[in-house]
């Protein structure tokens, strides 16, 4: 099977499916028939709890969640999940190496950074596995280029339009709900990227709206109007698409549709103003449950944990961690960053313990890949391959999986996997989100007994 | 090969097209002025424009230190005399970061040569360099200055003075390479991203290549490049099929002579003036004549900027704005002063683009990336500011650059003292009686180009709401309605 198989072609523009989702979600159909337009805002925020109804017959209620973490830079795996009982290690890393008496052992071989008990009582209480040697086979050392594998679960010898997520939305959600994938931040994951493109990203609700100067509302129902471009019944057709992108933009692409560059523009404004009546409303209402450190990390779990409180139809959230390429004077570095996942890691299960949604949330780190098994000249780390994941959530199989790679019998000079990444997302599809793997991913990869 | 544009097909909306893509736009009457100078002159304009270094001198904070004397001050002082010196040195650091800023965004805004700062913007983005690294406000400025120089020059040079550049040798630890530990960061970054592109070397090219680039160095004493012989590994290296001793600069000639390190530049600048995707038979012309010629930007540029297809409807209006170009092309078509350096850097912040700060050596992805849906919302609310509506919410998480791509937490910043438009100015009396008059007036303003009657449609109804003659708040939220538009994004 050629690796473009399973990418789902959309057959009509997604703005007209993004209209379509509005027109035939109660929401939409009261706001396109009845409703003056000026009315909207009102209804949206009046409405936003009960939108579930609509949204989330597509997502279900009480469907599952992920969250997928990405360690940004490329994380140390053997300073975060250290083979302590190794002298390899400490002569290979004579100076960050981590002192075996301050590691958390998992077992008598391999231990956890000092800074992360937290994860250790999470792993000890049954919420946590602990993934080692994860990675590909013949890994890229490019941080672009890797990112991008791990993005769209590719081969590392082909490039492919599309993310892992993306596609995933592609064969479950139809890209009807922009809200389906969150991306907390300013940006949008590559694994996001699909045919139907879907996805929205915000950092801060109480920002996430349009401002204006004219109290009357005259102007935000122009707003609306030249942002829900052709809203009304009369124009709702299967040409419209194809209209628009005739005003601007290099024709297609070969093989398919592709959004010309106003499209784009005019999708992600529809997106944008009906997910800004949701978040905000959701955010006015649910603060937070617990306390998290003030930490851009936690900040994002944070809203991520009132996001899920309140409903937002979502199932997966992306959130990122920067500052992992650590190429001089890493300790330092590393072990604040390891002190901030933790610390926000745990902060956000108790959030969701308290909320009860424990049970229905899985979070996933993964960083584009590990560092070199010897230590630089500069006291830091140069990039390398295979390196550890965790996962964490109330349905999740505690413990360590996989084996920790040689020290020794290295793969150019590098750690070799054990486990490809892909069965992890594989797992994660059939066994949490219940989506095929194998449609999403292209094959079917080896499932791993995590869930 | 390329089709040159033909003098007599040389317009308005082209002259305009032109302005904002070599430059960053400008007002009806810039536009007309340079539409007047007719295709040649106006390149002309654009590949030679004015010496603007009396207009912008040099910047008090732009000076060399002697590192090595202050370290041995340091090392004499009590320990709590020390970190007060140490915390003040950063103190400072973040307020020359912010006029850093500051003073090139306002010589793009008002130098009479914004063609060049918009081709150094290029550069900028092209051998990516953060403060956030390199944490010396003069070497930033210094390395901006080099690609200033070269801007239009020779890339050749231009790469090799990179190499050398101090800011280049911190960011991309070149100054750590010793001959017994090479440190591969610079050697694989400058294949993978300045010049050949992925999948046009191998991980030995890599490894071989940074043992070339042992041995560079900065001098404490002054901050400039100082070549260490004693930590230089002079001995045989097999480099992209060829062997010899190679230092660093046989190793960049050597990459030269590759036909990929060509079309990687010729693509890149094609896609940051023109279009995306462009034709690979375009791109295969006019990299060879960039190599073939020597590598000079120049006659690239000019063949570029007077090709038909830099004019096609493959090319007006299909880009989107970068922040960078949205927030000095609003100054200018608004005609208004800048926003406080502070206001400025948080929105350049929020919407993805803060020059000196790249978020990683890979520059700005640029192009559909600019645009999520927060950034766009963002985009919409910096225009309700730049209209003068009010301020905009914003967080000023801790002061400087610190945080510049990891934003934190802060407080609405009193953004008062910015006044907006003066409507006198941008609108002249005699279109504000007629609604199509006017809409038509400020659409040339704000997109150069007309759009179609269902787009400005709604906008003459609420001018005809407001009007005759609409007040100047009626004005400012038509301008406002007008920019939160997925149309006012694209350029």
């Amino acid at each position: 099977m050629s690796d473009s198989d399973h990418i789902i072609e959309p057959h009509t523009s997604t703005l007209h499916t993004r209209r379509e989702f509005l027109r035939t979600s109660m929401l939409g159909a009261a706001v396109s028939l009845s409703l003056p337009v000026f009315l909207q805002k009102t209804f949206f925020t009046l409405d936003a709890m009960a939108a579930d109804s609509a949204v989330q017959t597509a997502t279900g209620k009480d469907g599952p969640i992920l969250i997928v973490l990405q360690l940004a830079g490329g994380n140390d795996g053997m300073n975060t999940v250290i083979p302590y009982a190794d002298d390899a290690y400490y002569q290979a890393r004579p100076v960050i190496g981590i002192a075996k008496d301050s590691v958390i052992k998992l077992n008598d071989y391999a231990g956890l950074n000092p800074k992360l008990a937290g994860l250790k009582g999470l792993y000890d209480e049954g919420n946590l596995s602990v993934l080692q040697g994860v990675g590909y086979p013949n890994p890229n050392r490019s941080h672009f280029r890797s990112t991008e594998i791990w993005q769209t679960a590719s081969d590392a010898d082909i490039t492919v339009p599309y993310g892992w997520l993306g596609r995933y939305f592609d064969s479950c959600c139809q890209g009807a709900d922009p809200t389906v994938g969150v991306a907390i931040g300013n940006q949008v994951p590559q694994s996001f990227a699909s045919a139907t493109p879907t996805g929205v990203s915000f950092s801060r609700p109480e920002q996430y709206r349009w401002l204006n100067g004219d109290k009357s509302g005259a102007s935000e129902q122009i707003y609306r109007e030249m942002n829900e471009p052709e809203m009304d019944m009369r124009t709702l057709d299967e040409n419209d698409g194809g209209s628009i992108g005739s005003l601007a933009g290099p024709s297609a692409a070969p093989g398919g549709h592709r959004e010309s560059t106003l499209e784009f523009l005019q999708r992600t404004a529809l997106d944008a103003q009906v997910s800004s009546d949701k978040v905000l409303a959701i955010a006015r209402k649910f603060p937070a449950s617990v306390s998290y450190p003030r930490t851009a990390l936690a900040d994002s779990l944070n809203l991520v944990g009132r996001m899920i409180a309140g409903g937002l139809a979502t199932r997966v959230y992306y959130v990122s961690q920067g500052g992992y390429d650590t190429h001089t004077n890493q300790v330092a570095t590393h072990t604040r960053l390891m002190g901030e996942l933790n610390d926000a890691l745990v902060a956000f299960a108790q959030d969701m313990k308290k909320q009860g949604n424990f049970g229905r949330v899985m979070l996933m780190t993964f960083s584009e890949f590990g560092r070199r098994v010897t230590q630089n000249a500069s006291n830091g780390t140069d990039h390398g391959a295979a390196a550890p994941m965790f996962i964490m959530g109330g349905g999740v199989k505690a413990g360590l999986f996989g084996q920790y790679p040689s020290l020794t019998a290295l793969n150019a000079g590098d750690l070799a996997y054990n486990v490809d990444f892909r069965s992890v997302y594989a797992t994660i599809l059939d066994r949490w989100l219940r989506a095929p793997s194998r449609e999403v991913l292209g094959r079917q990869f080896p499932l791993l007994n995590l869930v | 090969m390329l089709t040159p544009l033909q003098a007599r097909e040389w317009d308005l909306p082209k002259a305009a097209h032109l302005l904002n893509r070599a430059g960053f736009g400008g007002t009806p009457d810039e536009i007309k002025a340079f539409c007047e100078l007719g295709l040649n002159r106006a390149v002309q304009l654009v590949l030679d424009g004015p010496d603007d270094s009396t207009q912008f001198p040099k910047p008090a904070w732009a000076q060399p230190r002697n590192m090595l004397e202050m370290r041995q001050e340091m090392m004499l002082m009590a320990p709590d005399d020390r970190k007060a010196v140490q915390q003040d040195i950063q103190k400072q650091y973040r307020q020359d970061d912010l006029d850093l800023i500051n003073w090139w965004l306002g010589r793009m805004r008002y130098s009479d040569n914004p063609y060049r700062e918009k081709m150094t913007l290029f550069w900028h983005g092209h051998f990516a360099t953060s403060v956030q690294k390199v944490h010396d406000t003069f070497l930033m400025w210094q390395q901006n200055e080099t690609l200033r120089q070269h801007a239009f020059g020779n890339f050749g040079l231009m790469l090799k003075a990179i190499s050398r550049d101090p800011a280049m040798l911190i960011w991309l630890d070149t100054r750590e390479s010793r001959k017994d530990h090479p440190n591969e960061n610079f050697a694989r970054e400058v294949m993978e991203l300045f010049t050949l592109g992925i999948g046009n070397y191998t991980e030995e090219d890599v490894q071989q290549g940074a043992r070339a680039f042992t041995g560079y160095r900065i001098d404490p004493r002054d901050e400039s490049f100082r070549y260490a012989p004693f930590q230089h590994d002079d001995g045989e290296k097999q480099f992209l099929g060829q062997s010899g001793p190679f230092s660093g600069d046989n190793v960049l000639d050597i990459i030269l002579q590759q036909p990929a390190c060509a079309k990687y530049i010729v693509k890149k600048l094609w896609e940051f003036y023109a279009y995306e995707d462009p034709n690979p038979a375009l791109v295969n012309a006019l990299a060879w004549n960039f190599r073939m010629t020597n590598y000079e930007i120049r006659p690239l540029m000019s063949a570029i900027l007077r090709s038909g297809e830099f004019y096609s409807q493959d090319a007006v209006r299909t880009q989107i704005k970068s922040p960078v170009q949205w927030v000095v092309q609003t100054g200018k078509v608004l005609e208004t002063g800048m926003a406080r350096p502070m206001v400025t850097l948080n929105a350049l912040r929020e919407l993805g683009q803060v020059p000196f700060a790249p978020p990683n050596v890979k520059g700005w992805d640029g192009g559909r990336s600019w645009i999520t849906t927060s950034t766009l919302l963002y985009r919409y609310n910096m225009a309700n500011f730049a209209v003068g509506n009010g301020p905009l919410h914003i967080d000023t998480p801790r002061p400087g650059l610190a945080n510049v791509n990891n934003p934190g937490h802060g407080q609405p910043l009193d953004v008062l003292n910015y006044e907006g438009p003066n409507f006198e100015k941008i609108i002249p009396p005699q279109v504000r009686s007629d609604p199509k008059r006017l809409i038509a007036y400020l659409c040339f303003r704000l997109f150069q180009d007309p759009l179609t009657p269902r787009d400005t449609q709604p906008f003459i109804q609420y001018a005809s709401d407001h009007g005759p003659n609409p007040g100047d708040d009626a004005l400012r939220e038509l301008l406002h309605l007008m920019m939160s538009t997925p149309q006012y994004q694209l350029t």
